[in-house]
């Protein structure tokens, strides 16, 4: 049945995009924010906002009762996550159901199994996807050691139930491999409750691809082609595109059909994305773990294809099929995102909320910025520091890469330090001109001499 | 936090913001000037409010009240009320005074204080938010 009323349990930008989304298809929509997001954008555009709890996300948007509760009193038939707080938490689909609420994303056993990334990995193995050779989960540091020496150093272990490299550790012999494992376990316990680790080989220079896709949640997957999210801090990624412009095109149509198999083996519903690594020395891609939610990335796939994931997602969630076959989708051109931060990269990324004073976005053609911000509107210290996305689309990557650099020329925002100059810079990069980056470009290359420079 | 917005309510909320990151935090006190605003938060055991050295001077005693205080009670968080005890009512610290219902859990509020509630804000059935006013009780004078 169609979605009536949305619930949108998120804040931000997401939240926003999420309520536009739901306006398009004459849905109404329903906000949920804390104590600080009172006087959000989201909350001021759509037709209803319920303040959850106070600040604090454990009180707020991380209470999955409190979130169910006020859909179904404020007459929601639909409920969006949006991505990060709990859109990959199987309590919120299971809630959901208990209150007959149709929750736009994957079935909460399959969020479960794509979670617990021993089980994904194996369910990508079994659907031939390709893997990195690596470990089942290693119990003791001197078990460590034996896999370490057996998959080839360097190698990374890694917490089961992790992600944003937390409880990851790079070991390059034997003895790091025992040490490594002391400190990966201790790390994933402290962050995660639980300290299970596997190993993998570790890939120096990588690139990080991902395919996005959509399911129907019977068998029927596409996919909306790939990005690739190279540019990163941390495990954190600053700059998406798509396509990904250094993959040979015979490689991206045996990623594409891994991704889209590794779904439809699990009837995959809503969207997701399948993440690979990609040796561009080997030219061998391995599967990292699928997201079972819309990322924040997506707009550039959106860029490239002309497709509304968030429409499409909110449509499949009410009942509907796929609204396009896999021969309507078709790459143009080559879309870039950047993510700006209030943060001061000079200043070691240090986050720093305030108010912002003055906000002048970019326009033009091709231009597109993804943002709950305005001049006079408040970054709450709470949460993440985005303050926006700005996306642009090229005729091809280095078209993009001219009319990225002349939007955020011409983008001026004042009250907060932003990470604007800093994109300014990796764009400007040779490396990142002639696309040789890999994902730990950003932190080995360029950020040493850029706090150099700015200090 | 909206432009053009009345600047006393958007004080408030930079002052909300402030307090909320001194208390997570676990800061001892905060001190921001900024423009023609000053703001300073400590908490007990914090330093000495440096704005009060100079305003001391011109400083108002404020008379206490005669009458009990009031003390407002309010949703905990987002809640439906199931019942809450009627206005006129006596009651002393820690007595329940309502029941409010999270999906199939129900969660007693007890009252901060004793007294007698003397206004009741909602009716059983409502959604209440967090923040939302469900009871006042006068404080014994």
């Amino acid at each position: 049945m169609p979605i009536n009323r949305l619930f949108v349990a998120n804040r931000g930008e997401i939240a926003l995009r999420i309520v536009r989304a739901a306006q398009a298809l004459n849905i109404e929509t329903v906000v949920a924010v804390s104590d600080a997001d009172r006087d959000s954008a989201a909350a001021r555009v759509a037709d209803r906002s319920i303040v959850l709890g106070p600040a604090a996300a454990a009180k707020s948007y991380l209470d999955p009762r409190l979130i169910v509760h006020a859909a179904r009193e404020s007459g929601c038939d639909g409920l969006h996550p949006g991505y990060g707080f709990l859109s990959e938490r199987a309590i919120l689909p299971r809630l959901c159901a208990q209150h007959g609420i149709a929750f736009v994303g994957p079935e909460p056993d399959v969020i479960d199994a794509l979670g617990d990334k021993l089980r994904a990995r194996a369910m990508a193995g079994a659907a031939g996807v390709p893997l990195v050779p690596g470990s089942e989960c290693v119990a003791s540091a001197a078990d460590a050691r034996r896999e370490g020496d057996r998959i080839g150093y360097p190698v990374l272990l890694k917490a089961s139930a992790g992600g944003g490299g937390r409880g990851m550790v790079i070991a390059h012999n034997g003895d790091e491999a025992e040490a490594g494992f002391h400190k990966a376990s201790a790390e994933a316990v402290a962050a995660f409750g639980d300290g299970t680790l596997f190993m993998e080989r570790f890939v120096p220079e990588a690139r990080h691809v991902e395919v996005q896709l959509m399911g129907d949640g019977r068998g029927n997957v596409l996919h909306f082609g790939e990005r690739d999210c190279s540019v990163q801090r941390r495990y954190q990624k600053l700059i998406e595109e798509a396509p990904c412009a250094a993959m040979p095109d015979h490689l991206r149509r045996q990623l594409h059909e891994s991704a889209v198999a590794l779904a439809a083996s699990v009837h995959y519903r809503n969207a997701g994305t399948a993440e690979f690594l990609f040796d561009v020395q080997r030219q061998e891609f391995y599967f990292i773990e699928v997201n079972a939610r819309i990322q924040v990335e997506h707009p550039v796939s959106e860029a490239i294809t002309g497709f509304d994931l968030v429409q499409e997602q909110i449509r499949i969630a009410g009942g509907a099929g796929l609204s396009v076959s896999q021969q309507d989708v078709e790459i143009s051109g080559h879309a870039i995102e950047c993510r700006i931060n209030a943060e001061d990269a000079a200043r070691d990324f240090l986050p720093s909320p305030g108010r912002i004073t003055r906000w002048e976005p970019p326009q033009g053609q091709g231009i597109r910025l993804d943002s709950h911000m305005s001049a006079g509107a408040m970054i709450p210290p709470f949460y993440d520091s985005m303050v926006g996305k700005l996306i642009v689309h090229g005729r091809d990557r280095a078209d993009a890469i001219a009319r990225l650099a002349d939007a955020i020329d011409n983008f001026v925002v004042e009250g907060v330090p932003t990470t604007l100059p800093l994109h300014r810079a990796i764009i400007a990069h040779p490396d990142f001109i002639e696309n040789r980056i890999h994902t730990r470009w950003l932190e080995q290359t360029l950020l040493p001499g850029y706090g150099k420079k700015a200090a | 936090m909206t432009a053009g917005k009345n600047p006393a309510i958007a004080a408030i909320d930079d002052a909300r913001a402030l307090l909320d990151t001194l208390l997570t935090h676990g800061w001892q006190q905060l001190h921001v000037v900024s423009g023609d605003t000053e703001i300073f938060l400590a908490r007990d055991g914090g330093c000495a409010n440096p704005m009060r050295v100079a305003a001391l001077p011109d400083a108002v005693v404020i008379p206490t009240p005669q009458a009990g205080p009031e003390t407002l009670v309010s949703a905990p968080h987002v809640a439906t009320l199931e019942q809450a005890l009627a206005a006129g009512t006596q009651v002393t610290v820690g007595q329940t005074v309502a029941t409010v219902r999270v999906l199939d859990e129900q969660e007693d509020i007890a009252a901060p204080v004793s007294g007698t509630i003397v206004r009741v804000d909602a009716a059983p059935g409502a959604l209440l938010e967090y923040g939302a006013p469900l009871l006042s009780i006068a404080g014994l004078a």
